[in-house]
């Protein structure tokens, strides 16, 4: 009698045991439903790049189709008419209620976050065990973008470097030549000393060099690493930051207090303004609906070098990532695979949206592209160039309070006229301090 | 012992008070992560944490159903060796997991485990290794150890979802269980202690009265040896009596015979020599007879005619050969069966016969014996009459002596009267359950 008692509380314990275990981690889903022949895919309906061009889903359905031939019976899905920017909320709310898609787009600012979180499947083992899978068709950086703690948690979707836009009326105007391609900080203080000037008398300078550019751009071309790998150290006192920002200060110095906006610069009163490249993407061919800077002539260069640094910027990445409790994760990949590494599908980057696409070969033969940056001193070399060289940030948990440090630091060290090289010992401490409580 | 069951109670409170503990915990993690999700602050919590939490709905579903299986190990009782300590494993694992989906936050199940250990585990030696990790595991399982391990939401950043009011009374409610858990589970141990202790005096107290006991068991021991040699003494003696009886019955009765028999002898020589000589050859006869009596005693020292048939058809040829011994006239009538009697019984019922007939024969020189043996009820009666000269004091000889005797060994009663010729009444009483043979 008592054994028949233990008997049952003991199997009766292990079936609840196994049925806990299994609706916990999903399993019980297969035993339901049967095994899935559905990947569904998170994506937004309008642009990444913030440009309406009507071609919303046009990429996704063709890569759906291309997918769908490679692999029968395997059908993919998604929601339409999620904005870009209820996208985050959107797949935050999908990824907490267990239902988001198998397959989904991240936008940069949310990989740190669903990185850190554990949402994204590490890519590593797939990349490893597909022998038609190689990592040298990205552009390294791009593909480096997608890392965190030095696993790959997504693959790169289309990427849009930073450029130096630059008015050339005003170029013209004062006899001033547009810089070259390999231009430094030198060159740019030189023009923006010479062009920042009172043309209409009134006692106000209404004509500026430059805005936008910041510490960030500074650092980015004078090839400053601000932390180590895990985020537990901040090289504050690297002297490339001190040059960094002795430059920057000299740039500020110039405007004699005023502080010009990005609309200063679609009024054509600023020669240049960093920008990204899916914005010279959307507004530069002809003839294309918007049409935003009319009163004057404009291009695009690369970032000017610092003294010790390179005409590099950091890239703007749109990636694509595969949802960590997938059941579906080999067909996951397969589609993300369709997405990021097919060249044909890539090829439409240029064609349906605004970005550059990551893959080396696609961007380098692209002719349209080619065609549309005639007689700038940009062309496909330089452009790849970049993206291949750009700035890849080291990813950890709290960088982005680790860059507000750093912010707060720049601000400080420049407004309150600290003395450079003592300020950024000072902060230097503090940031560091920081880090290594935040661990 | 009822210590015992309030102990058992305790246990049960403690069990469901964990319920509504998990159930509690799970509640609000769940209407958070629902609720966050509700206001559009998905992304802002996925921010706040380290680790994606399982649906909303998981949480008290997953954890009641497992809550269900520990329960189901807990009933699993009177196990040892390898079974217990995979159940204890078990128990551990299952417990494991519910805290770590409740992010730590409530550990107070192992302390359940601690109890049922406490309570089944038999043997002393496995206990103590079993609680001191048991106990190990409930000082890590803390949330504080363990995120440094796990990537865990706390039950803070859930709560922090509830306005101001609302989550401080939340987490209020919860160490107040909480402490009401642990409150519970030390009148426990103490009551477990106790019984323990109460076990502890209760078993020195009969260990005392089993000493106490063993001592008076020693001196009755000493004592039933003395009386063993007593009645040894009292059997040796018994064995003589018997032995003097038994000559006395054989022998004496033979010779009885014989000397009426030759005194008749000597009466008939002259007036009937044949008929002297019929006589003397059942005097030899007699005596042939005595002697294969005495032989027999000393033998078996049971009665021959026993030996050789049942007792009725002994008691018939003792009657007829007395007849042609002596001159009486011995007349009998048995109205029950006589083939019921051990042998014991037997024996002394033919003595009986046999003793009066020679008494009525030699004592009171009678004509005629009646003998007549009936049963009343669950007693055997035997009555022997004679019209010989009776007697009016009656001077107990070994015979009537030795009757006496036998029959209180059989728990029987002797009675006689010696005014109208002699009359003798035994009754003996038939033992219970005694059937009749064949």
């Amino acid at each position: 009698m008592k054994n028949k008692i233990n008997l049952i509380a003991g199997s009766l314990s292990g079936i609840l045991l196994v049925c806990g275990v299994f609706i916990y981690n999903g399993t019980y889903k297969d035993f339901i439903q049967g095994k899935s022949n559905v990947v569904t895919i998170g994506v937004f309906s309008d642009s990444y790049w913030e440009v309406q061009n009507g071609y919303s889903y046009h990429i996704l359905e063709d890569a759906i189709k291309l997918f769908e031939e490679n692999n029968p019976g395997i059908k993919v899905e998604y929601t339409s008419g999620i904005l870009k920017k209820d996208y985050s909320e959107w797949l935050s709310a999908q990824i907490l209620s267990e239902n988001a898609p198998d397959v989904f787009y991240v936008l940069a600012d949310d990989f740190n976050n669903f990185a850190e979180t554990g949402v994204l499947e590490d890519l590593s083992l797939y990349i490893e065990k597909d022998k038609d899978f190689n990592i040298d068709a990205f552009y390294s950086s791009a593909y480096a973008y997608g890392q965190y703690n030095g696993k790959q948690y997504c693959l790169p979707y289309e990427c849009a470097p930073k450029l130096m836009f630059v008015n050339k009326t005003i170029l013209d105007n004062e006899g001033l030549e547009v810089p070259d391609k390999d231009w430094t900080w030198d060159d740019l203080y030189s023009i923006c000393e010479k062009v920042t000037k009172d043309t209409d008398g009134n006692g106000t300078v209404d004509q500026f060099g430059v805005i936008g550019y910041t510490w960030k751009e500074a650092f980015e071309s004078e090839g400053i690493n601000l932390f180590n790998r895990n985020g537990t150290e901040c090289y504050f006192t690297d002297a490339g930051i001190g040059k960094a920002l002795s430059f920057i200060e000299k740039l500020e110095n110039i405007n004699s207090g005023y502080n010009a906006g990005s609309k200063d610069f679609d009024l054509g009163n600023v020669v240049f303004q960093p920008m990204s490249f899916s914005d010279y993407r959307a507004y530069k061919p002809y003839p294309l609906s918007v049409k935003k800077y009319t009163g004057f002539e404009w291009g695009c260069i690369p970032m000017p070098a610092g003294p010790d640094g390179d005409n590099i910027s950091t890239l703007d990445t749109l990636f694509i990532a595969i949802n960590e409790k997938s059941r579906n994760k080999k067909a996951a990949w397969e589609l993300v695979k369709a997405l990021a590494y097919n060249t044909e599908i890539q090829s439409e980057i240029f064609n349906y949206s605004e970005g550059v696409s990551v893959l080396k070969d696609v961007t380098e033969s692209e002719q349209t592209l080619g065609q549309m940056m005639d007689g700038n001193s940009l062309d496909l070399a330089i452009l790849s160039n970049i993206v291949e060289e750009a700035v890849v940030v080291p990813r950890f948990g709290n960088y982005e309070e680790a860059v507000a440090q750093v912010e707060q630091a720049v601000t400080a060290i420049i407004e309150d006229g600290y003395n450079i090289s003592m300020g950024q010992i000072i902060w230097n401490r503090k940031i560091n301090k920081y880090l290594k409580n935040s661990k | 012992m009822e210590e015992n069951s309030l102990s058992e109670y305790i246990l049960v409170i403690m069990k469901n008070l964990n319920f509504i503990i998990i159930l509690y915990v799970s509640l609000i993690i769940s209407y958070s992560l629902s609720g966050y999700i509700q206001e559009n602050s998905a992304y802002e919590f996925l921010a706040e944490i380290s680790v994606t939490p399982p649906a909303a709905w998981k949480i008290p579903v997953v954890c009641s159903i497992l809550y269900i299986s520990f329960l189901m190990l807990m009933l699993i009782k009177n196990i040892r060796g390898f079974k217990l300590v995979i159940k204890l494993c078990l128990e551990i694992v299952t417990s494991f997991f519910i805290s770590y989906i409740l992010g730590f936050s409530y550990t107070g199940i192992v302390l359940l485990i601690i109890a049922d250990t406490m309570k089944f585990v038999p043997k002393q030696g496995w206990k103590f290794p079993f609680i001191v990790f048991i106990c190990f595991f409930y000082f890590i399982a803390d949330y504080d150890l363990m995120s440094l391990h796990y990537n865990l939401v706390s039950l803070e950043t859930y709560i922090g979802y509830f306005k101001d009011g609302t989550g401080s009374v939340l987490m209020g409610i919860k160490n107040i269980v909480n402490s009401l858990n642990t409150f519970i589970f030390l009148i426990y141990m103490i009551l477990l202690v106790r019984i323990h202790m109460n076990e502890k005096e209760r078993i020195m107290h009969l260990n005392n009265q089993l000493n106490s006991a063993n001592d008076e068991l020693k001196y009755v021991n000493m004592q039933l040896s003395e009386y063993a040699k007593e009645s040894e003494k009292m059997a040796e003696t018994k064995e003589r009596n018997r032995l003097a009886r038994e000559i006395h019955d054989t022998l004496g009765h033979s010779l009885t015979g014989i000397i009426t028999g030759i005194e008749a002898c000597t009466t008939l020589m002259d007036v009937a020599p044949e008929a002297t000589k019929e006589q003397l050859k059942a005097i030899a006869e007699v005596a042939r007879q005595g002697i294969t009596d005495v032989r027999r005693s000393v033998k078996a020292l049971r009665p021959d005619a026993l030996e050789k048939s049942d007792l009725s058809n002994a008691l018939v040829t003792l009657i007829s050969e007395m007849r042609s011994a002596t001159s009486a006239e011995i007349e009998y009538s048995f109205e029950t069966s006589l083939n019921c009697f051990n042998e014991d019984e037997e024996d002394i019922i033919y003595r009986i016969v046999q003793e009066c007939i020679t008494n009525s024969i030699r004592h009171g020189k009678a004509g005629k014996i009646y003998i007549y043996i009936s049963r009343e009820f669950n007693l055997l009666k035997i009555l022997i009459k004679d019209n010989g000269t009776g007697c009016a004091e009656i001077n107990k000889g070994f015979g009537l002596h030795h009757m006496e005797e036998r029959l209180d060994m059989l728990h029987g009663s002797l009675n006689y009267n010696g005014n109208d010729g002699f009359i003798v009444e035994a009754k003996i009483p038939i033992r219970w359950g005694t059937e009749e043979k064949g």
